[in-house]
């Protein structure tokens, strides 16, 4: 019995100095492109991105052109991670002390972790490199700056446009043209896209069920939260610090989205959206579908119209021919087209909700200035028009060339550019508490679509007053950490 | 009295063989149950250290309107699943115990998918409750004409995601079969033998043998599912999270509150002051049902 105990101690000591003396490792097999490995004096990035798929795979080839130009040059190898939940991965890493070198994160959350002081200032270092406010759109610049300093530099940008069926138009002409509307044009004015939603609905004459809805805000409703900006409005005033729910601004759009459900039937348009779920990137989208004429986008919607339903975008000859076309046949192989989604306010053109994905260095890199290579090497005009064209998004930089534009698989991309860089285009607003309050905002949304017994203005009220509480606590547990220090 | 030289011996290669669990203990449980405790009543985002604020988080906790709409979720959600499951996983068990052939097969089958890792589960489960003619339940109801339409928007409409949810969860009752079946086994023929005898029936026979003889059983798989529903989680982030929670937070659990109190919104103080509550319901749940088993749970040789 002694014997066996001893040998089963010995054991156990033995298999943990196994394990330390011989157990994981970082894997250091690091190869370029050609297949030769990077040397140990080359300094080594770790690069956490969200995307996976084809996003991960275009991303990766922006990797690669880096690691064997710039990288190769400077000594520096960015190594691409593809993380789910990267910004609570990104968020635990830093806490721990052992964050990756850039991350990968999505503008909601850029003021949140920079006012926690979770990312590095990146003023001096785009200083060095030349990168000036004045090279960017104007909105994507603001939005990565909090207090006056720069937090980020955007990888993706992207403007949301009005995305409309241009064959349920036609096959609805006549009944558009009695309503006094044209249908060779998209709507002008958001009263515009009102009347055209309505001739566009469809029901089943027996049953009443909604069979195609014109529009519907809440689908797929990712700019519902903003809303406001397309009635001349905002969520947060920068200036005062303060949430701006209750403006008049915001009770009309909430309102106009309540009109939705008040003109469909609240029972009908249940029952319609109700199938719709998390659809978005199946071949059951509903505006792939054609079960909704028209929808608030991005300009990733060519790829997936692409991937999910290319005979929308195959009208005249297959997408592979479509280079034969020329140019000015182009659009007409396409039975969807783009414009500026239209406001309600007259006069108020161009308005977008700018948004985009975001590259950081989070506190606590070992490597800052070799991460920001990568990072400045993203914002060049032609790495962004590669990546972009890939990503079929719109370019963050204020210039663009003619080839992007030739070239670009998005056959709208140019309208896409004029509209992020147009003066009436918003962003996020830089609150740290916006992860909070986008949710907060599209609940209320919710219940100002749903609920109709709940008036818009009480529902607005009620969502302010949580936010300037929670905004509240915020700034005083900043004041008190400051104190504390 | 002091330990001799063997004893003291003994005791202390028993402590170096329980060592690594014990460091174990102490380093990923205890120290971090008591971090939490003292986190409750700090003001921590996780990204800054912590700073003392006494009972804040718990005054605004009680004030929080979201704090009770997610409870309530919770316990809506408890009392559908946890009386369905265990009636079904008892059912399922009694069934089995009938000495059928091929009963390992059978419980093999009704096992096997409590071994599927929850994620697998959701993803699946979303494809059976896609709200259109795609989704597999919806699919068969349209083809059995039981719906005018395209079938129910499972996972959208308030009114239908708990219930949903809780219809799911008993894809996972296989566990508790296999435990209730052990029980079951363990009763001793006997009494049934003399039940008969005395001319009862089989439902007689059940209600006055079988239940009280596998009550301990009930009693810990009760328990158990009280933890369980209360705690429930990965099922709903899944499927839900994307909507927050879905339609008008009907699927807003309270771990899903406390999840992003804590890694979307940076509130880790009050995140872990919610873990606290949650902690001391299941608490105060669980001695609730430790009391009520004097009544009713028969242990043998008492």
């Amino acid at each position: 019995m002694r014997l066996l105990s001893r040998t089963i101690l010995a054991l156990m000591l033995a298999s943990a100095a196994a394990l330390l003396i011989f157990g994981p490792r970082p894997n250091p097999h690091l190869q370029y492109r050609d297949g030769s490995p990077v040397p140990p004096n080359v300094t080594r990035i770790a690069y956490w991105e969200k995307w996976g798929g084809n996003e991960a795979r275009q991303m990766n080839e922006i990797v690669d052109d880096f690691n064997n130009t710039v990288g190769r040059e400077k000594k520096i190898f960015v190594q691409y991670l593809s993380i789910s939940t990267v910004d609570k991965k990104t968020l635990t890493a830093t806490a721990a002390g052992v964050p990756p070198d850039v991350a990968g994160l999505w503008d909601r959350q850029l003021t949140q972790f920079a006012a926690e002081d979770a990312l590095e200032p990146l003023d001096n270092l785009a200083a060095e490199h030349g990168i000036t406010p004045d090279l960017y759109k104007p909105v994507y610049w603001k939005s990565c700056t909090y207090n006056g300093r720069l937090w980020g530099l955007v990888s993706t940008p992207y403007a949301y446009a009005l995305h409309y069926n241009k064959w349920h138009f036609w096959a609805a002409a006549d009944r558009l043209r009695a309503a006094g509307l044209d249908p060779t044009r998209p709507p002008a004015t958001l009263q515009d896209l009102d009347h055209y939603a309505k001739v566009l609905d469809l029901r089943d004459p027996g049953t009443g069920h909604i069979e195609r809805a014109g529009y519907l805000p809440m689908e797929p409703g990712w700019t519902i939260a903003v809303t406001a900006y397309w009635f001349g409005g905002n969520i947060f005033d920068e200036k005062t610090n303060k949430f701006t729910l209750t403006s008049p601004q915001n009770i009309a759009a909430f309102n106009w989205v309540r009109s939705y459900t008040l003109k469909l039937g609240d029972a009908a348009m249940s029952q319609f959206s109700g199938r719709f779920g998390e659809l978005f990137n199946t071949p059951n989208n509903p505006f792939l579908t054609g079960q909704v004429s028209m929808v608030c986008q991005g300009p990733w919607m060519a790829n997936y119209i692409y991937d999910l339903k290319p005979s929308m975008s195959e009208a005249l000859v297959p997408y592979c021919l479509e280079r034969y076309l020329p140019r000015v046949a182009r659009p007409f192989n396409y039975k969807w087209d783009v414009a500026p989604f239209p406001s309600a306010v007259p006069g108020l053109n161009g308005v977008t909700y700018d948004s985009f994905d975001v590259l950081v260095i989070p506190r606590g890199s070992h490597h800052k200035r070799e991460a920001f290579e990568f990072l400045a090497y993203v914002n060049r005009q032609d790495v962004q028009e590669k990546l972009c064209s890939m990503h079929c998004k719109n370019s963050v930089l204020a210039s663009y060339s003619r080839d992007y534009i030739r070239t670009n698989p998005n056959p709208y991309i140019e309208m896409f550019e004029k509209l992020a860089a147009s003066p009436n285009a918003r962003g996020t607003p830089t609150v740290p508490i916006y992860p909070l309050a986008e949710d907060e905002i599209k609940q209320a949304a919710q219940t100002a679509a749903l609920q109709l017994d709940v008036p818009v203005e009480q529902c607005l009220q009620e969502t302010q007053d949580r936010l300037t509480q929670k905004l509240d606590q915020f700034l005083d547990g900043q004041r008190r950490r400051v104190a504390a220090r | 009295m002091p330990l001799s030289r063997h004893e003291s011996a003994s005791l202390a290669k028993g402590l170096l063989f329980l060592s690594p669990w014990l460091l174990g203990f102490a380093a990923f449980t205890a120290l971090p149950i008591l971090l939490s405790l003292y986190f409750s009543f700090c003001d921590y985002s996780l990204l800054q250290p912590p700073v003392y604020i006494g009972a804040a988080n718990y005054r605004e906790l009680f004030r929080d309107p979201l704090f009770y709409h997610s409870l309530g979720v919770t316990a809506q959600y408890s009392l559908m699943a946890l009386p369905a499951g265990m009636l079904v996983s008892l059912g399922l068990a009694l069934l089995l115990n009938q000495g059928i052939a091929a009963q390992t097969v059978y419980r093999s089958i009704i096992f096997l998918p409590s071994l599927v890792p929850a994620v697998a589960t959701a993803l699946l489960w979303l494809w059976i409750y896609t709200p259109d003619r795609t989704g597999l339940l919806n699919y068969f109801i349209t083809e059995l004409s039981l719906h005018t339409s395209n079938g129910a928007a499972w996972l959208v409409k308030p009114h239908l995601i708990l219930p949903s949810l809780a219809f799911m969860s008993l894809w996972g009752v296989g566990q508790t079969v296999v435990i209730y079946l052990a029980g079951l086994q363990d009763v001793p023929r006997e009494l049934f033998e003399a039940a008969e005898i005395d001319g009862a029936t089989g439902i007689r026979r059940l209600w006055h043998v079988t239940l009280p003889m596998i009550s301990p059983v009930i009693f810990f798989n009760l328990v158990m599912s009280i933890i369980g529903t209360l705690q429930v989680f990965t099922i709903p982030y899944i499927m839900l999270d994307v909507t927050g929670g879905g339609t008008d937070r009907a699927g807003y659990f309270f771990v899903m509150y406390l999840y992003d109190n804590a890694f979307t919104y940076l509130r880790m103080g009050y995140a872990n002051a919610m873990a606290w509550v949650l902690l001391l319901l299941i608490l105060s749940l669980t001695a609730l049902a430790f009391w009520s088993s004097k009544r009713w749970v028969y242990y043998q040789g008492r």
